[in-house]
């Protein structure tokens, strides 16, 4: 077929597929599809009603967006981009390099993340911005919350 | 065809065929996206690092984003919601696409491909809606609406530094917060779509191509797969990015 590689198999066509295993095919990726509709669905609810504080700042309501995200990856990864029908080597070769520098990073920015929090390495600049912005905060009265409610009333004060 | 069942793992790493059972074009497009999405992860870790920082004085996506096209109401995320919507549906047009493909359906696949080029398209028009409100910014601006930043301009009148209301977003400053949460907004969702950006010109080409016959005449679709590859990459960077920027 190709002029460049005539003795080896044909991997360009290796996953052809007639009619009825298409049908097939097709089913199971809109599902894929409306699970992922579903929790997108969910998180913006979740997400568009969070002001940060109460049970919506939570660290378990965080660790649940991160694991439904992970979820929604893992979907696209083994359906769409079809990981999952590839064989074994291959998906360790793509998956775990991936997994275990990723996991590195993550490590150790929550490890050594931390030396930046030390009052001596928080720079002038660092100051500079914290304490702008905290005054900026209590000079409008109000921090974030319900922003638009309040935005007309002070809008008209001013112009 | 009769190799596939023939395939012996062991007997495989002796040479002669592909231990992975792809072809070269398809195995390398994968490797380019293992680097790419290492990017994107350092971009991600970043942005976790600084936004820990600063976390008492960072903004809440929730307050930032509540625009729409048409509608003056203040509706949080809606918006970022029906571009993730668009996005995850012109993924699953590509992925439709690809199976067409293995069917050797080319009326198929150029339907799928129509569709995931108009679903790129209204996506990468979408941000640049989104960066023109966030860059413009509110009609209050300043503190007032977000407890963002005010400027220190000097007013001849009292001979003193007045502070001025700040309205929008540059690298500098913002309305909205600290500069960082301006400065990784800007560069995460502007490398994310360009990304998309360049995925709609590669599908506009393959598209092309499929019209042309290109691939009929080659016996194969597997340039379909690969730019799908790239094409549900995107998609899944903006599940990342939509997750850490704007729901958490």
């Amino acid at each position: 077929m190709s002029e460049f590689h005539d003795d080896y198999p044909h991997y360009e066509t290796m996953y052809n597929h007639d009619e009825a295993y298409g049908k097939k095919a097709r089913r199971t990726l809109w599902n894929v599809f409306w699970i992922m509709l579903a929790i997108t669905i969910f998180e913006l609810i979740i997400g568009s009603m969070a002001p940060g504080h109460g049970w919506t700042g939570t660290l378990w309501l965080k660790v649940l967006f991160i694991g439904l995200t992970v979820v929604k990856a893992a979907a696209i990864v083994l359906w769409f981009m079809h990981l999952g029908h590839e064989v074994k080597f291959f998906k360790y070769i793509i998956l775990l390099p991936y997994i275990t520098f990723i996991l590195y990073a993550v490590f150790i920015i929550l490890v050594e993340g931390v030396y930046s929090g030390y009052p001596r390495n928080v720079t002038r600049v660092d100051q500079i911005f914290i304490d702008q912005q905290k005054e900026l905060k209590s000079h409008s009265g109000h921090s974030g919350g319900d922003a638009h409610a309040t935005e007309a009333a002070h809008g008209e004060e001013h112009h | 065809m009769a190799h596939v069942a023939e395939f012996d793992a062991k007997a495989a790493w002796d040479g002669g065929q592909s231990p992975f059972r792809v072809s070269y074009g398809k195995m390398m497009m994968w490797f380019f996206l293992v680097s790419d999405a290492l990017t994107f992860g350092g971009l991600l870790v970043s942005y976790g690092f600084i936004r820990h920082k600063y976390a008492e004085v960072w903004p809440k996506a929730e307050n930032v984003f509540t625009h729409f096209p048409f509608i003056e109401q203040h509706l949080p995320l809606a918006y970022v919601g029906l571009m993730t919507f668009i996005l995850i549906m012109s993924s699953v047009t590509m992925v439709l696409a690809v199976e067409a493909g293995h069917r050797m359906d080319r009326r198929g696949v150029t339907v799928w491909m129509f569709w995931t080029i108009v679903g790129g398209a209204m996506f990468v028009g979408s941000q640049a809606w989104e960066w023109y409100h966030f860059i413009v910014g509110t009609h209050v601006g300043g503190p007032e609406g977000h407890g963002g930043a005010l400027r220190n301009v000097w007013d001849p009148a009292t001979s003193s530094y007045v502070k001025q209301v700040y309205h929008g977003a540059t690298m500098a400053v913002n309305e909205y917060g600290v500069p960082q949460f301006a400065n990784y907004f800007f560069f995460i969702t502007g490398f994310h779509g360009f990304h998309v950006f360049s995925g709609v010109i590669i599908n506009l080409v393959i598209f092309l191509n499929v019209l042309k016959g290109t691939y009929e005449k080659r016996g194969h679709y597997e340039m379909i797969e690969k730019v799908g590859l790239y094409w549900h990459f995107v998609d899944l960077v903006w599940v990342f990015v939509f997750t850490f920027f704007y729901l958490l």
